[in-house]
């Protein structure tokens, strides 16, 4: 579907923010870079205060303009096909860290920030914050919440909804509102900002974040054990977990995933090994321990060159699928996908214990596209699974919802869209169901 | 004045329907499910506080679709619905404020299934918290949040209230440990939340709904994670001549990146109730001792008890007890899980407060608290959860002294501004309930509650369920709190857990 607003009304929106921002926050021009599904902004704004942001959505509601809020850029692909896409929301200049107290593990940020500072200043104090997903150094902190976006380490420290503690949102009003707090532990007032994480702009304009950080684990490993088949791979990988071991991260790797994250070609245990310094040593004896019974292979690595391959591996590019399964049925899946997925190239990864399986793969043709989009939504389903497609050809995507079929509770999520954003500027038609 | 008369006026609309609500809701549940008579109703007026309400009708369903049916009756007629567990919590929740119909959930308290491959559970909201880990144990699980009423308290209350607990420290509250549910919504209409795979696409609406106090749906199926038991645990106890140097310890131990599944904190008055009943070994004459546990591999505990001794030390620690064995652990446990109902013994009432602070500020907010509590001629005594701020001061009194129970009321609030003005919370596990519905405002403005308050219609809820709870009162609430507290100041320090 095409755009449903006419370039007047977005020249009648530029002509009414452009008093509001400096002459470089507000650029006129279709710019391909920031492109989502295959549609370019008719303009970027580049605002450095959370009242700019209120300022300019209050034009966009008044002038009908929709608005897609961008970090980083890198992963714009996420999501459905807007359903029109007028205004570039660049939080790029909001990148400040606004309190960090290393003695009570918090820390409140601007959503610009990139990953990587954060990560970097945090470490400075010997802490981090546990969300790993595969990303890229422009990667933002708001695009991380934005997507609901985790990695390997999502095993022993769950997802972005378990760290966030409070915002500060930019309703589609132009309305500033608040949830949450500094606070570790609070149940003042509705969890708003569960709602927020991943969904994708869709309810308002992330403008500040608070997070929990955790301390830096005192000993590190990381260890790729060669397995005979998936099956195997997912017993060891259980196995380890039900003995307590200190995992931080366990991926089961397909072959072609092994090939390009550590250059080898079989199925692949690949785990983090992390935490106090006797409990990583116990562990690591006892993995070597279950390998050599098993007559498998056992290597160690470097930990940040091996897990920085795998995040390039599993970028959302091309064509990248993400598939939920119960934990005990992901060896059999992935046995299965790698099958079916274009006759074993996937590049598939799961994170065993919580189920979660993310294929990569090169198509071809947008045809090819269709055909791996539609095997895999097959494979999920025989394993009472759903899936999400995290990157596809534009064309692709148009013909379908990248996020499946909707369920029981979608009234409510269409009822909670209407009352945020009833002029659907936010994000138009990119979230679950086209919201 | 007029808020309470409105607050009569909806009884009394309630009132005039309720014998024909009565007679649809014995006909869709069956009499042995449905109370009416007021003598059946008095056990229903209160739970753990001191606010009071008269439902008019309480019927315990035993499926999703009972509860259905009786929401789809109360929603026919008007009248509001209270979702209710145990009746264990301490803001007010299950409290029929303005009457109503109470769907009371106890009979509902079957546990579906355990997964034991997948560590999860699928269980009815009636389930009692304790008895969910015990049916789990033989499975080497459990479930994690263990607020102190564990032996009472239901899922399905934790569920609403976002309960906390003693273990919230490392492994985080309800929230963190709730998938997904099957709601009851308040026309009747049946949805699921969440599910029990791990990523359902869509905004987070169980994350939503844990901790709504009963506002937006019922749950009547709820699928949890559960834990693998620790192969060792270590509990550690460490005495103290100040509370400074508690509370000092407390944020040395964090800043370490030592992360305790629980650091709990007591002082004097607390010591002074509990060990003459229960010879914990609490020391008399401390002022204060941490109770410290952590657990994981043997490896891992002895490393970081250790390390925790260690920074105990260097904070002016008289002693560091260690126990390891299951039976010396839950001997110093015991007076930490009997600690408020111990305070019975010191005086006749007591009030359970609840606020979080920043843990570094703990030295100057428990400061504060006790000045407050002197400043008002009133006891105080602390028992909390330090490792992440979470206050409890209990305010101990008479009230038969004259007055008493107005200076507790204001003392509590004081003592809650001290929190917020710290950069804190008013509740960071017992809910807002009634009691704290009208300091909210100190923390959230009306753009804040504009944007929370668009929930309830997103869920269909309006203010079916459980109205007049846990934002600023509204036109129809009245008064309650003010016209109720002085004939039921009474009911404080019944039963009360933390």
């Amino acid at each position: 579907m095409s755009s449903t607003t006419t370039a007047s009304h977005v020249d009648d929106f530029c002509a009414a923010v452009r008093p509001l921002l400096a002459s470089d926050q507000l650029q006129i021009d279709e710019s391909s870079a920031l492109e989502v599904g295959g549609l370019a902004p008719k303009a970027i704004v580049v605002p450095s205060s959370i009242e700019q942001i209120q300022r300019v959505l209050s034009e966009a509601v008044i002038h009908v303009v929709s608005v897609i809020p961008i970090g980083g850029g890198t992963h714009l692909g996420v999501g459905n096909v807007p359903s029109s896409y007028d205004v570039a929301l660049s939080l790029a200049r909001m990148h400040r860290i606004i309190a960090h107290e290393p003695a009570d593990l918090t820390v409140t940020v601007e959503p610009g920030l990139r990953i990587d500072d954060l990560q970097r200043a945090l470490a400075v104090h010997g802490q981090f914050l546990p969300l790993d997903p595969a990303c890229e150094a422009a990667s933002t902190i708001g695009g991380v919440l934005a997507l609901n976006a985790y990695g390997p380490r999502r095993h022993a420290f769950g997802t972005a909804r378990d760290w966030l503690i409070g915002t500060r949102v930019v309703h589609a009003d132009g309305s500033l509102s608040k949830s949450g707090g500094r606070v570790v532990k609070n149940v003042t007032g509705y969890d708003m900002h569960k709602l927020y994480v991943g969904s994708l702009g869709t309810l308002g304009v992330l403008v500040e974040a608070t997070l929990k950080v955790a301390p830096l684990p005192d000993s590190e490993s990381t260890l790729a054990i060669g397995s005979r088949s998936a099956a195997h791979g997912a017993e060891l990988i259980l196995a380890a977990h039900d003995a307590g071991l200190a995992l931080h991260a366990a991926e089961l790797l397909s072959p072609p995933a092994t090939h390009a994250v550590l250059g080898q070609s079989s199925w692949c245990a690949l785990m983090r090994v992390a935490g106090g310094a006797g409990a990583v040593a116990r562990s690591l004896r006892e993995i070597d321990h279950a390998a050599t019974v098993a007559g498998a292979a056992i290597e160690t690595l470097e930990s940040s060159t091996a897990w920085d391959a795998w995040s390039t591996t599993f970028r959302p590019r091309g064509l990248a699928l993400r598939i939920s399964v119960m934990p005990s049925r992901v060896g059999e899946t992935m046995q299965v996908l790698d099958r079916r997925l274009t006759g074993g190239s996937a590049q598939l990864s799961a994170t065993v214990t919580t189920g979660l399986i993310r294929a990569s793969l090169d198509a071809s043709s947008d045809g090819q596209a269709l055909a791996v989009i539609n095997a895999a939504s097959e494979v999920a389903a025989q394993f009472d699974g759903s899936m999400v497609i995290d990157a596809a050809p534009a064309a692709v995507k148009r013909g379908i919802d990248v996020f499946g079929p909707t369920r029981s509770d979608f009234a409510i999520m269409k009822r909670l869209k209407d009352e945020f954003d009833p002029k659907r500027i936010l994000s138009p038609g990119r979230f679950v169901g086209r919201l | 004045m007029s808020a309470a008369a409105t607050s009569n006026a909806q009884e009394q609309a309630n009132d005039g329907v309720m014998p024909q609500v009565v007679r649809e809701l014995v006909r869709a549940l069956g009499r042995e499910r449905v109370l009416s008579t007021p003598e059946e109703l008095i056990a229903f007026e209160y739970d753990g506080t001191i606010e009071r309400g008269k439902p008019q009708a309480v019927v315990f369903p035993e499926s999703t679709e009972q509860v259905s049916a009786a929401v789809r009756i109360a929603h026919r007629f008007d009248v509001p619905v209270i979702p209710r567990g145990a009746g264990t919590g301490l803001s007010g929740g299950a409290v029929a404020t303005i009457g109503g119909v109470v769907i009371a959930l106890t009979r509902m308290k079957r546990v579906l299934e355990i997964d034991v491959a997948n560590r999860l559970a699928v269980v009815e909201p009636g389930v009692v918290n304790l008895d969910l880990s015990k049916a789990a144990a033989p499975h080497g699980l459990y479930y994690a949040p263990d607020p102190s009423s564990q032996r009472a308290c239901t899922i399905g209350g934790n569920v609403a209230e976002n309960a906390g607990g003693p273990h919230c420290l490392a492994y985080g509250a309800t929230t963190n440990h709730v998938l997904g549910a099957e709601i009851v919504l308040a026309d009747g209409e049946v949805a699921w939340l969440g599910g029990t795979t791990r990523d359902v696409a869509g905004y987070d609406l169980i994350g939503a709904f844990v901790g709504s106090e009963g506002t937006l749906a019922i749950a009547t199926k709820i699928v949890v994670r559960l834990m693998k038991l620790p192969e060792s645990t270590r509990t550690l106890l460490a005495i103290f001549d100040t509370v400074d140097d508690a509370s000092n310890s407390v944020s040395a131990i964090i800043a370490a990146g030592i992360l305790p599944s629980a650091l709990e904190m007591m002082d004097r008055n607390i010591i002074a109730a509990v060990e003459p009943v229960i010879h914990a070994g609490y020391p008399l004459d401390a002022e204060a001792v941490l109770l410290i546990e952590v657990d994981s591999l043997e490896e891992g505990t002895v490393e970081q008890a250790e390390a925790i001794e260690k920074l105990c030390s260097a904070n002016n620690a008289r002693e560091v007890r260690l126990a390891v064995a299951q039976p010396d652990r839950e001997r110093l446990w015991a007076g930490r899980k009997t600690s408020i109902s111990a305070l019975g013994r010191l005086y006749p009432n007591y009030y359970v407060l609840d606020g979080v602070v920043p843990r570094t500020k703990l030295v100057e907010v428990l400061r504060k608290t006790y000045a407050i509590a002197e400043r008002y001629g009133l006891a105080v005594a602390n028992v909390f959860h330090a490792g992440d701020g979470n206050l409890h001061p209990n305010l101990l009194f008479d009230e038969r002294d004259p007055g008493a129970t107005a200076r507790v009321l204001d003392a509590g609030a004081e003592i809650m501004r001290v929190c917020v003005d710290a950069g804190g919370s008013i509740t960071g596990e017992h809910g807002v309930g009634l009691e704290k519905r009208d300091f909210i405002a100190w923390i959230f403005g009306p753009d804040d509650l504009a944007a929370m308050a668009k929930l309830k219609p997103a869920f269909n809820a309006g203010e079916r369920y459980n109205p007049c709870k846990a934002f600023p009162t509204h036109k129809g609430c009245g008064e309650v709190r003010q016209a109720h507290i002085q004939r039921t100041a009474g009911a404080i320090g019944t039963d009360i857990y933390v």
